[in-house]
């Protein structure tokens, strides 16, 4: 930054000031040394010249007595001429010592001020930034000081209220948003309700309608089924984006919870002769759980696994202790997932790719709403995958000692 | 079987669980709200079961119920609700003695065994 005139001149003139001073100060001292120097000199020249003649008049005896009380009293005045040169020395000394110690401290105490005008604001302007770049919208400086400081004051609270009027807007728009998704979501789902429970009804008197009939109707019922997921996942993300989405966690017994998941999976696996190994350490730990969040967890990446992989396909569940948490792994030998789809799988709207997405019904916000789910338990959710040999999620949720009342497992030591 | 009060502001809703609950063989009765819900019980005594949607114009389900059950009708309820996994910031529900919730779109299959549940 350039400095103002303001800063620039009252630094030129307090420079101008210190110089003049402390030049004046000891240009005056010399002077006056000088002049004294001299003043003395004449005076003691012209004292012995009456003492040479007062010596002469003693030696030719003119008027001795007089010529004697002459050479004592020039003797006694170039004493007092001697003690006064003496004084007058020291007292220039002390004045431009005093002068030159005076001059520095005003020089010393115009850039203390100096500094000390700058410091406080920009301490201020530090400390506010870093406020400010911490999220804290309301940073702001109290602008004075030089106008240097003031100028960049003033900015940054331009800058901070700039700032907080488009977050405002910003969270406004999300308001919105999210209430329009919650609201469109009630409103949907009363007609979808009525879609779905007349075409199950028509389903249940599939006798009466003819092969091509019935194969519509369930066009019509998997159709509404996808959108009532989709209607689920919607509300579920705008929750979560809102901070709506509640968990309610109760202590759970792991092994528990992954068996019923597993369960309700079962059905679709052999529908498609996918084989489902599960395997879970004994002794699994506690988990503090809402168990339907964690099951919609667990159901969504064997619902991946299940759509993603080829008929015949193997898909595995194994849970374990790992540390101080409970490790679940998803693992199938499908297709797999390349590389820089993997980095973005649990964003949403991502899927696969196109051609298997339109044989595929998820919604592409599984995974997003799964990472939230189990981020709210306080855990980690994560993928690794070999294109060509299979893919693998990785949960991991915070273990919990067992309630004391809880039925334990009996213990085996066995390492799986 | 069970006599059944059915309350849904949609009257097509309302024509999907009367024809299920029909060919269930229970006896249905329908009301158009919270409002009608008081009244029909008040006017013909309580049914079995009270099946009621959540959110209606007028008067709500929960209010129909907190309204019932300060009139001392102890008739099992069962809401429906549009929501999905959360409350409607209702804090009495526990008050309320509502024997269960289901959500949009209704799932059948846990909707008879609720009823046969409640009337055993």
């Amino acid at each position: 930054m350039r400095l103002s005139p303001s800063l620039a001149n009252r630094l030129t003139i307090g420079f101008a000031i210190a110089f003049a001073v402390l030049t004046g100060l000891a240009v005056i001292g010399v002077a006056r040394f000088l002049q004294q120097r001299q003043d003395y000199e004449n005076a003691t020249a012209r004292s012995y010249q009456r003492e040479i003649d007062a010596r002469e008049r003693l030696a030719n005896d003119q008027r001795p007595a007089a010529a004697r009380a002459v050479i004592i009293s020039q003797q006694r005045q170039r004493h007092e001429l001697r003690d006064e040169i003496s004084g007058e020395t020291r007292d220039t000394a002390l004045l431009v010592g005093a002068g030159l110690i005076a001059g520095l401290t005003g020089a010393a105490l115009l850039f203390t001020g100096l500094i000390a005008s700058m410091r406080r604001p920009l301490e201020d302007l530090v400390e506010a930034s870093g406020r400010l770049a911490g999220g804290d919208l309301d940073a702001r400086v109290k602008v004075g000081g030089l106008s240097e400081t003031a100028t960049l004051g003033s900015a940054f609270n331009e800058m901070a209220e700039e700032l907080q009027r488009r977050a405002g807007e910003r969270d406004q728009l999300d308001r919105m948003k999210d209430e329009f998704v919650l609201t469109a979501s009630h409103e949907l789902r009363s007609p979808l309700t009525s879609v779905q429970g007349f075409a199950e009804l028509l389903l249940l008197e599939r006798e009466k309608l003819s092969p091509q009939q019935a194969e519509t109707v369930e066009v019509i019922l998997e159709n509404t089924r996808h959108l009532v997921r989709l209607l689920n996942d919607l509300l579920d993300l705008a929750r979560s984006d809102a901070g709506r989405l509640t968990i309610r966690p109760k202590p759970t017994a792991a092994a528990n919870l992954i068996e019923e998941a597993t369960r309700t999976m079962r059905a679709q696996f052999d529908s498609r002769d996918q084989r489902l190994a599960v395997e879970i350490e004994p002794d699994l730990p506690w988990i503090e759980a809402d168990r339907d969040r964690i099951r919609q967890v667990l159901v969504n990446l064997l619902t991946n696994a299940h759509e993603y992989c080829p008929q015949g396909a193997h898909i595995g569940v194994q849970a374990r202790r790992a540390y101080a948490e409970v490790e679940i792994d998803v693992i199938d030998d499908g297709p797999g997932i390349p590389a820089e789809q993997l980095e973005h799988i649990f964003e949403r709207f991502t899927r696969g790719d196109a051609g298997e997405t339109q044989r595929v019904g998820g919604t592409g916000l599984g995974l997003a709403i799964s990472k939230s789910l189990v981020e709210l338990h306080g855990g980690t959710i994560g993928a690794t995958s070999t294109p060509g040999s299979g893919s693998t999620f990785r949960v991991r949720l915070p273990s919990i000692a067992a309630p004391a009342a809880a039925p334990t497992q009996p213990s085996r030591t066995e390492a799986s | 079987m069970a006599r059944i009060l059915v309350a849904d502001d949609s009257e097509t809703i309302l024509l999907l669980l009367r024809t299920r609950l029909e060919m269930e063989g229970h006896e249905v009765e329908t009301a158009a709200d919270g409002q009608e819900t008081v009244e029909k019980v008040q006017a013909a005594g309580p049914p079995d079961i009270l099946l009621l949607d959540a959110m209606m114009p007028r008067k709500s389900g929960i209010d129909a119920v907190r309204e019932l059950r300060a009139a001392g009708v102890e008739t099992p309820v069962l809401i429906v609700s549009a929501h999905t996994g959360e409350g409607d910031g209702n804090d009495d529900r526990d008050d309320l003695r509502i024997d269960g919730y289901l959500t949009k779109p209704i799932d059948f299959d846990q909707l008879f065994t609720k009823i046969a549940e409640l009337t055993t």
